[in-house]
This record gives C-alpha cells, structure tokens and sequence, in this order.
C-alpha cells in the first residue's frame, strides 16, 4: 500500500511487465451484454474458477501462471451501457479511435485502415482487447476458452519473446521505461534517469507540468487510476531491412569520409568476426536505433559495440555534439535532456512500452518475406500530450530539431524511398546522408483501448439498461 | 451563352441586384435550402496531412466572443491581454514552434492571430503548459470560458475550445470545398460526383454554419521552413 493508490486496485501490466515468453491478444465483441457483465464482475472479484481473475500490480512473491488484463474500446464502453453523459466525458482520439486518427498516426499507403486485416478491418466492432500473458500455451487456450463463453472472439494475435530479450530487425529491446515515483521496480534498480510522476500514465495523478492535470472521465470511479493504450500490430519487414543494410554499407565503403565514420582500428569492437562491410552494417542500424542491436547505447559508446569498459544501458542524455543522431528512433522517441525545439516537452511526452514480436523466425542469413513484427502497447495518461503527440511531430516529420525536420524516423518512419533521407554522424561532426530507404515497419491493425482500474471494472459490471 | 436570347436572358442575369430577388433569397430560398441540406459546422484549423510541408507554417485564426461588447466589456480584454502581454510572449517563444503571433480586437472578438509548426494540439499544450495562469484572466472574460477555468486544469477541454473557435481553413482550391464537405457528413469523397455549379450554393450553405473563415492557406514567403530552421539559418539559435 501507498498514500498515492493502492495497487492491488490498478492492472497490473501498466506500472510493471510481466517478462512472460508469450502473449495472446483476443479482440471481443460485446454479443450479449448480461453475459459479459457478469464475466467482468467475477473476472475483478477473482473468485471464480471458471473466469480467469485480472492481474493487479501487486508485487506478488510467485508469479500467476496466467496473467489476464483488459482494455475497452470507446465503443466497447458504449456496448456495456456506458450514459451518453459518461462517454462524452473521455478523450477525443479516444472517441474517434485509432483508425480515425490514421492521417496523424502515419497509417496511410499500405498501412491505412483500409487495408487492416479482420478483425481491424471492423474498428467499431472491437469492444474489449482481452492479453493473456504465460509462459505456457496450455493455460493461455484454457483461458481463450473461458474468455470466448462470455464474448464473440473477433480475431486472435499471439506474440512471443524472441531469444535474448530482440525484436525482429535483431535489437535488444525493452531496456528503456519510465520510472516511476511511488512505484519499486526491482528491474530499475540501476536507472539513474529523472523520475516520472505518475499522472503520467494514471488517471488522477499529477503530470510532469506542474499544476496541470488531464481531465478524468467521469464517473470518477470509471475514470480514475486508469491509463490509455494504444495497441498496434506492426509488421517489420526484416529482409528488407537487412537488404538495406547491405545496400548502405556497400555504398560507405568507397566513401571518402567513411573512415570517420568508423576508423579502421575499430572494426573488431563493433563484431570480432566482421570484415569492415560487416562492421557497417551494424554502424548503421546503431545510429539508425541509438543503440547497437546488442543493446549498448550509441550515444555512450559510439566506436565500439563492445566496448572494454562495461556502460550503463540507461543513464545517458544528449547534448547538440551528441554522436546519437538527432534522426535516431529513441532520440526522437524519447530526446531526454536534449536540445529540443519544443524547449517545455523534454521528458513530457512519455510511454510505457509493453511488446513482444509476432510471426516466424527470422534468420538473416537466409531471408525471407514473411509477415512477422510487433505487438506493441503504447500507455499513457494522454494520447495528444504522450502518444500521438510523440508519433505525428517527433517519430515522423522530426520538428523537435531544425536538422532532421521533414524526415521521418528510419526504422519505423512512414518513409517512401524517393524522399527518405537520415543522417550519420561523424567523428569530426560532420555529416554523411543517407537517402532511398523505404518503409520498414506497416501498420496491421491496432485499436485505442482504456485500461480501466479494479473499481471501474466492477463498476461497468453493475451498470444496468 | 449569348445575348441574343433577349430581355429574358438580360432579365435573368440581372436577377441578382434586385430588390424583390434579394429579399426572397435571403428570408424564403436560404433558410429554406439551410433547413433542407444542413451542413455541419466544419471543425477549425488546418487539416491533418502527411506532407511535410503542410506541416510547418500552419495559420491559427482564433476569435474568441466577448461576453460583455460594450466599450467596457472591450477595453477590459485588451486590458486583460495588455496586461500579460510580455508573459504570453515568453511563453510562445518557450513553445518553440510559433513563427509568429498578435492580438486584434475586431467587432466582438478578442482574436489570436498565429503562425505555427506541427501539430495543433501539442502547440496549444505546451503554450497552456508555459505560460499556466496568464491566460485565465482573459478566460473569464469570453463566452464558454468559465468552464474552461482554470486553464492548466481543463487542457483538453481548452484544447477543444480554441479548436471550435479557430476559423475553418477553406480548401486552396475551391471545389475541394466539396470534399471536406463530404468527409465531415461521413461520405466519401466524391461519391457521387459533385456538379461544379453547385459549389455557389453550397458554399452559402457553409457560411450559414461558419460565419467567419479563413480563405485557403494563405501566402509564405519562405514556404516549407519551420521557425526554428530559418532560426538555425540565420544563426540566431533555436
Ligand atoms: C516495430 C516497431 C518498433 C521497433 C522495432 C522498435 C524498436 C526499439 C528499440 C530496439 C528500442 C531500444 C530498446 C530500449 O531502449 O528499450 C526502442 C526504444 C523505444 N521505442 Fe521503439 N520500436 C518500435 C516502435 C515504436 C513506436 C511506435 C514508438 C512510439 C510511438 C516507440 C517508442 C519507443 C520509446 C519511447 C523507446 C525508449 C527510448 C528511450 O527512453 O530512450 N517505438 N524501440
């Protein structure tokens, strides 16, 4: 217990991560509103043994076998029989939901809404994404089961850990989070990086400005301690990353500032087994990320992936003379410290990052085009403040900094290779462009989903016509 | 077509400066074509595009209605503005993406005339976010303020509110006047295809619903730049 809330009365997967190995996202259609109303009130109480219990975020000694959590889309709300008062209470980009917000969101092309398939093809249809986290398949099918009694089971996404913590396109992932006060995270323990408040991503709670809160959806009961998601199905295209790759470094081995890029002597402590088109490659995918794929931060150690003396992989910012571009993904994610145009909005615009990778292996020695990639959850208190705001001015169109605006962010930007263009940093500060790389990552599907708090739940259980 | 369709032709085309056509249009066709096909108020502000150039130099035109119009109620707002004046300035040059921006007082409107970068939105937060109280002097004084009072406690609200007051942007080109139309009913674009003729009449439908607007995007003299690149540019820092 704490005087800012109890935890054992929030979800458990927005303050902390499971690390489970696998998870299974159910989209659901309210079909029969008693049944799903009676599923929510045992699901909260956590008595039954036939309706998996929601996971709090407590800190428990043994974890669940399973753990269960929910959120509601705005017209899942309406499906429970939320009052038309109620709902006008919530957000806009919440009301609208995801595939409204296509334009800002970067999802056109291949990536609009249009072209989503089932069950996202349907938006208004999606009322509940129920995630089934376990390390076992069994518990998550017994569970999809239980879950399928009560709702319509409009479509399925299952997502995995790769080996080592990776995501697809081989980078090690899920190293940066917020912090937050009032909240012990034993996997934080190290991270010397500014704390957030928790009205970062709770409802209710003060924000990083000072005085300023977001509005709570009323009734307070429903609005309070709840966070937004925003769940997206990401398609990576890792051969065609890996190919591009090929491509760039082939083109900075003749180039006349190359070895500012990487000097020679350095090669071994980027790969110990790569020749110097190797050893490119990974130089670009580092500055393209701001990390090197096995983790260790750019910014911090800009001439070797191994470096000799251990670095932290947290605590960093950036200054103008960084060697992290101001074009890579997690400076434009998230630019810290850093010089920024938007001088207010350093460590405003936070998320809670919650994925794992969907679809078949990918060997790169053997590539292929299989449809494989993420399933991402994108928390928070605001969607205009953290979210969108992140996604339409910082990750694509790159406003935050005079040199990368106009570009889009290169591993997941909504980039066309006519126009692409990112670039590298060199030792001596200059700079070497790279240009004609296309989309790499495709919007699948996604929805806007609250997460309501333990009392909200029980309170959409009890609502009735 | 041609003149020598005669005083008809003459008649018709003359239609428009008469009297007696005047009046039956303005108290009978109008509001009867307004009853018929109501058009939505469409929303404020530039639309959303991918175009990065789209996205920089974006024009806010917000009126904000005075409660009280009296040369009291008027000086009042200015006072409350004149007031702040250098915080409020402060305050953009903090947000980081406003090229330009002033203060008119026109009829019964306080209106903030601005220039900016990005997302709509994410400028009015962060100015919200920079300049906190200053703004709410003026809240008390415009209609529909008091609910947004104080600011730094009603953002999204507030939000809402400039973006319900800043004039709608017609489209560059007229006839895509149409489309925005379309989109706003919830149809697609185009379909059907609209007659050319009917742009007139549906543009006087509009101005039933949007009194004031904005016509198209308006002129740059450095298209395409974001302030803090012609910043940068001339070294001034960003
Ligand atoms: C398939 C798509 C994506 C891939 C492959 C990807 C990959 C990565 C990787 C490898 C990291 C570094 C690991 C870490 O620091 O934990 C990272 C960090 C991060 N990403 Fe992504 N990402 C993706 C999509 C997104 C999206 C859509 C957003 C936000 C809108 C986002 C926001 C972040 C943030 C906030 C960080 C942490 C940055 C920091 O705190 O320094 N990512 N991402």
């Amino acid at each position: 217990m704490n005087a800012a809330f109890n935890p054992e009365e929030l979800q458990g997967n927005i303050l902390r991560g499971y690390r489970s190995n696998m998870v299974r996202h159910l989209m659901l259609e309210v079909s029969d509103r008693a049944k799903a109303r009676q599923f929510l009130a045992a699901s909260a109480d956590g008595t039954s043994s036939e309706i998996p219990a929601i996971t709090r975020s407590a800190n428990w000694k043994e974890k669940p076998k399973l753990c269960f959590n929910i959120g509601v889309t705005f017209e899942g709300l309406r499906a429970l029989g939320t009052a038309s008062r109620d709902l006008d209470s919530f957000p806009l980009e919440y009301a609208e939901g995801m595939a409204k917000r296509a334009v800002k969101l970067g999802d056109f092309g291949e990536s609009a809404p249009e072209h989503w398939p089932a069950p996202f093809d349907q938006p208004d249809r999606i009322h509940i994404i129920a995630s089934l986290y376990s390390d076992e398949e069994q518990y998550l099918d017994q569970t999809e089961a239980q879950v399928a009694k009560a709702f319509t089971v409009l479509g399925v996404r299952n997502g995995r850990n790769l080996p080592d913590n990776k995501v697809f396109f081989g980078y090690v992932d899920s190293i940066s989070q917020p912090r937050f006060r009032h909240v012990f995270d034993p996997a934080q323990i190290k991270v010397d990086e500014p704390k957030d408040p928790l009205g970062t991503v709770l409802l209710g709670h003060p924000t990083h400005f000072e005085g300023m809160l977001f509005s709570i959806p009323q009734p307070d009961v429903l609005g309070r301690n709840g966070a937004f998601n925003a769940f997206r199905v990401l398609q990576q295209d890792a051969k065609g990353f890996e190919d591009y790759l090929d491509k760039a470094a082939t083109q900075l081995l003749d180039h006349p500032k190359g070895d500012l890029l990487l000097a020679p002597e350095d090669e071994k402590r980027v790969g110990k087994d790569l020749d110097r088109h190797g050893a490119l490659r990974e130089v670009v995918a580092a500055q393209m990320c701001g990390r090197w794929r096995n983790g260790v931060p750019y910014e911090l150690s800009p001439d070797a992936q191994y470096p000799e003396k251990e670095v932290s992989p947290t605590n960093y910012s950036y200054t103008r003379t960084s060697r992290c571009p101001a074009g890579a993904h997690m400076r434009r994610v998230n630019p810290r410290g850093g010089p920024i145009v938007q001088r207010v909005a350093n460590y405003s615009r936070r998320l809670v990052r919650r994925g794992m990778s969907y679809g078949p292996d990918f060997d790169p020695e053997n590539r292929d085009g299989a449809e494989r990639g993420l399933l991402g959850n994108f928390i928070g208190a605001n969607y205009g403040a953290q979210f969108e705001a992140v996604v339409c001015d910082w990750l694509n169109f790159g406003l935050q900094d005079p040199e990368i605006t106009g570009t889009n962010d290169p591993l997941l930007g909504a980039n066309v290779p006519e126009t692409s263009a990112f670039e590298l940093t060199l030792k001596d500060g200059g700079r070497i462009r790279l240009n004609g790389f296309p989309r790499f990552v495709k919007t699948r599907g996604g929805a806007y989903t609250f997460l309501p708090s333990l009392p909200a739940i029980r309170y959409l259980a009890q609502i009735s016509d | 077509m041609s003149d020598d369709g005669g005083w008809l032709n003459n008649y018709v085309n003359s239609l428009p400066e008469r009297g007696w056509f005047k009046f039956l249009s303005k108290y009978v066709v109008v509001p009867y074509w307004v009853w018929r096909e109501p058009k939505p108020k469409l929303p404020g502000g530039p639309r959303p595009s991918s175009q990065p150039s789209d996205n920089v130099q974006r024009m806010m035109n917000l009126l904000m209605p005075l409660k009280d119009t009296s040369p009291i109620g008027r000086a009042k707002a200015v006072m409350a503005l004149a007031q702040n004046v250098d915080e409020i300035f402060a305050g953009l040059d903090n947000v980081g993406t406003v090229h330009s921006a002033r203060f008119l007082l026109v009829e019964d409107y306080i209106c903030m005339i601005s220039v900016y970068d990005g997302d709509f939105s994410n400028y009015i937060r962060d100015f919200i976010a920079t300049i906190g109280s200053v703004f709410d002097d003026l809240m008390h004084l415009v209609e529909g303020g008091e609910a947004l009072y104080p600011c730094e406690d009603h953002v999204e609200e507030f939000i809402d509110w400039v973006k319900a007051h800043d004039l709608f942007q017609a489209p560059d080109y007229a006839i895509n006047l149409l489309h925005v139309q379309d989109e706003a009913a919830g149809r697609s674009p185009d379909a059907p295809p609209h007659e050319l003729l009917s742009l007139p009449r549906e543009l006087i439908l509009q101005l039933h619903s949007n009194r004031n607007i904005s016509l198209g995007g308006g002129y740059r003299g450095y298209p395409g730049y974001s302030a803090a690149q012609v910043r940068d540019k001339l070294g001034v820092g960003w």
